[in-house]
């Protein structure tokens, strides 16, 4: 479970990708993931997905990319495996692209979490405006999802050496006993807030509005090119498929794989 | 007037029929070491947070009496205000460290504060320096060992320059050298910058030989008030003896040994051997 | 008994454990120590299978842990991690005894009674109606422990359980521990509160960095400066104040861990003293 979790997991590296604006790597998200959500074929659907390779080998990270593809392999077979037996035409051909967009949109995320650190996020949603009380909030629920997975992997050790067998027994027991690991988690993660909530009064959050934050964002001109490149390349898409010519493209492709 | 200034402060936590602190009186001045020790559920850690004003803000409840901390009045004082003169570090250490690199932690208090950038920089830099964190300035706090964590928790509120440090349970998860070197730590703020730390503390055998002052509670009320060794004999039944006090004790009644109220061991072997060695 | 033969161990491609060799026995209590990382409860999670080496064996009493699983290794060696709030898991106090004793397979009358006996001795029967999470910290400790104690296992495994305790608690903990060593029970208490291991341990394994670098009789181990040096940890007081005597030209016949000890080795020395005084004023 864990291993599907790294590629949303920061590494410190240092390349032009990691060095950009967490601004203009949010633009490259959002731009990843629209052609993701908004192509539908599989030809355009790979192309994209070379392109983000090449962004994660920019960065670096396609290790780490390639060892959590291992974890995502059950939820790719299956969302292939679900729309080849459900669709009536184009099966294989539908069925590939519906996977290929799964990977496109998780990895477009995947890019952005690897290279941005959660201060930068929170740095540049308070850049953008949004109240210093937010982006904590924000901050810190990244913070603690590490202690929250660990915490979770004592609950259940705990439980299972209580002589609780969660692996064994039909659905509806598995879920019963799976539900015996809420209550000290809820619990412990509540008494965590409180202790956090503790913390941050004695540090003196909330003394002043205004805010001078310690991390400085400065958009450069590499940002502003590649957030004007996200930008003009969403633009495209939503060109090439509003003004039909997407649509003929893949009706084109078609052709060659009527069997499909 | 003390630094510390609690007067027949009594608070009952909201929905609670006992009383976590029963008519406390106590003040305390810079440059003290005060060891707060007693059995859990004795107030120790209410009074800790009466200090900050987390009582009576953070934590409904009915509050009396008077408490004035730096000359401020806490009941009417916010904690963000008291957060500048009281430096509080908690017994976890990954609960109070929020950012992913230990520079940032360091500066959060400060941005807090509102004050400027540059500033801020410049009280990071010094306390880095000198809290000899420059080599893991980068690193994430939950990166680091438990005696690392409390040592950046502890420089975080340093950064604001309180005047008083409250430390709740600092050794509780370390091992006994980090232990030692927090304590050392704090005692060395004590002596060299008249900081007042108030340390909450079980494990005496490691504590006692820090502290200036010990202060016993039970039952919300204050028992003992005193110089360490004075307060650890009225009250070693209720909290416990560190084994060279007892070893003590247990010579003393054979009349075996002289007076005295050893808290190391060295005091207690330097005693042994003037009274044996021929 | 646990034997831990050979085990080495990595999370997420890193060694924990590299080489551990160890042997729990009953009637005998082991105190594990060792800095924190050094890799002490991930060796205890080995001992009932929630975690498998990936070189060496575990067998407990004689099963191979990688042959059970966790529940039926538990039945023999119960666990009670550092953090009670991580392991209370039923709505009433007397809920969490009964909901352990029926998935260790007691029946509900037998489950009963045991759990009426096991609420009185640690002093919960007043509570048992309440949510755990009502009681203070020392009593949820308390009912964790409890929890795992009622269903009588043949080696208890205590992972800190001083830590953050007052000296109420630290005692009724250490008399628990005597109580179940008389009963012939083992006991494995992993802690870094060396008082506490020269109080109630037989035996003292060290951990530095993923080994086992001393392990011996708890007057042998606490008072080698060397090697609690290597693990970073410090002598407990009554040792130290002995080697302190002995640089001071008082040298006590044996290495006393405790006050009392300390104490009657002095006595001891006195009455030889007094004696050998007697005698030589005899002779002039």
């Amino acid at each position: 479970m864990s291993r599907v979790l790294d590629i949303f997991r920061f590494r410190r590296k240092n390349t032009p990708l990691h060095a950009l604006d967490p601004r203009a790597k949010f633009a490259l998200l959002v731009a990843l993931s629209a052609a993701s959500l908004a192509l539908s074929d599989a030809v355009s659907l790979s192309a994209l997905l070379v392109v983000e390779a090449a962004l994660l080998a920019i960065a670096r990270s396609l290790r780490e990319w390639a060892r959590s593809l291992t974890g995502l392999s059950t939820l790719l077979i299956l969302i292939f495996v679900l729309n080849f037996l459900t669709l009536p035409t184009g099966r294989l051909f539908t069925a590939a692209a519906m996977t290929l967009r799964f990977l496109c949109l998780t990895t477009a995320f995947s890019i952005f979490f690897l290279t941005t650190t959660a201060d930068e996020l929170a740095a540049a949603l308070e850049a953008s405006g949004v109240p210093r009380e937010y982006s904590m909030m924000f901050t810190m629920s990244l913070r603690f999802v590490p202690s929250l997975a660990r915490d979770l992997q004592t609950v259940a050790d705990a439980l299972k050496s209580r002589g609780l067998e969660l692996e064994k027994g039909n659905l509806k027991e598995r879920l019963r006993n799976y539900t015996y690991l809420l209550v000290p988690l809820i619990v412990y993660e509540l008494r965590r807030s409180i202790m956090v909530a503790e913390a941050l009064e004695a540090r003196g959050f909330g003394a002043t509005r205004k805010v001078e934050p310690y991390v400085e964002l400065t958009l450069r001109a590499r940002d502003y090119a590649v957030i004007a490149a996200s930008a003009l390349a969403t633009c495209a898409v939503a060109w090439a498929i509003a003004s039909g010519i997407y649509g003929a493209l893949v009706d084109h492709v078609r052709v060659f794989f009527p069997k499909l | 007037m003390a630094l510390v200034e609690l007067k027949r402060v009594s608070f009952r936590y909201a929905g609670s029929d006992r009383h976590a602190l029963d008519n406390v009186t106590l003040s305390a001045e810079q440059g003290e070491f005060v060891l707060l020790v007693g059995p859990s559920g004795c107030g120790k850690s209410t009074l800790l947070r009466v200090l900050n004003g987390l009582i009576p803000h953070f934590y409904e409840g009915d509050f009396e009496g008077e408490a004035r901390v730096a000359g401020l009045d806490v009941r009417s004082t916010p904690t963000h205000v008291l957060a500048r003169h009281v430096g509080m570090v908690f017994q976890d250490p990954e609960n109070q460290l929020f950012l992913s690199s230990v520079e940032r932690e360091i500066a959060f208090g400060l941005e807090n504060m509102g004050l400027p950038r540059a500033e801020v920089k410049r009280r990071v830099r010094e306390v880095l320096k000198e809290f000899n964190l420059e080599s893991i300035k980068d690193r994430a706090p939950y990166e680091l060992s438990g005696g690392q964590q409390q040592k950046v928790a502890i420089a975080s509120v340093m950064a604001l320059e309180p005047e008083i440090l409250a430390i709740d349970e600092p050794t509780a998860n370390l091992d006994p050298l980090s232990a030692l070197e927090i304590l050392s730590l704090v005692k060395r703020l004590v002596d060299e910058k008249g900081v007042l730390a108030i340390v909450v503390e079980h494990r005496l055998e490691l504590t006692l030989m820090f502290a200036t002052r010990m202060v016993v509670m039970h039952n919300g009320r204050i028992l003992a008030d005193g110089a360490p060794r004075e307060a650890l004999l009225r009250s070693g039944s209720l909290v416990g003896y560190p084994p060279v006090t007892l070893a003590h004790l247990l010579l003393k009644r054979k009349g075996l040994i002289d007076n005295g109220v050893p808290l190391t061991s060295e005091e207690l072997a330097s005693m042994v051997i003037r009274k044996w060695a021929k | 008994m646990i034997i831990v033969e050979d085990v080495y161990f990595s999370y997420e491609g890193l060694p924990v454990l590299k080489g551990v060799t160890l042997t729990v026995r009953t009637g005998e209590v082991l105190a594990i120590m060792g800095e924190n990382g050094a890799g002490k409860t991930t060796l205890i999670k080995h001992f009932i299978g929630l975690l498998k080496p990936e070189r060496g064996r575990v067998l407990v009493f004689g099963v191979d842990t990688r042959e059970a699983s966790v529940a039926q290794l538990a039945r023999h060696v119960g666990v009670v991690f550092q953090n009670p709030d991580h392991q209370l898991f039923a709505e009433s106090v007397e809920e969490e005894v009964l909901f352990t004793l029926k998935n260790m397979g007691y029946l509900p009358d037998e489950a009963r009674a045991v759990c009426e006996r096991v609420l009185r001795l640690f002093e919960l029967d007043r509570y048992r109606d309440k949510s755990p999470y009502s009681l203070s910290v020392g009593e949820r400790k308390r009912l964790a422990i409890a929890a795992v104690v009622s269903y009588d296992p043949d080696v208890l495994v205590l992972d800190e359980p001083t830590a953050g305790q007052d000296f109420f608690n630290k005692s009724k903990i250490s008399k628990l521990i005597f109580r179940l060593k008389r009963q012939g029970k083992g006991v494995v208490v992993v802690t870094h509160d060396v008082e506490f291991a020269a109080q109630v341990a037989d035996r003292v394994a060290l951990m530095v960095d993923g080994r086992i670098v001393r392990e011996g009789p708890a007057e042998d181990v606490l008072t080698d400066p060397a090697a609690l040096r290597q693990a970073r940890l410090i002598m407990p007081q009554i040792p130290t104040v002995a080697a302190l005597l002995e640089a001071g030209g008082l040298k006590l016949p044996r290495k006393p861990l405790l006050p009392g000890a300390l104490y009657l080795e002095l006595l001891d020395l006195l009455n030889h003293r007094w004696r050998n005084h007697e005698q030589g004023s005899r002779h002039l």
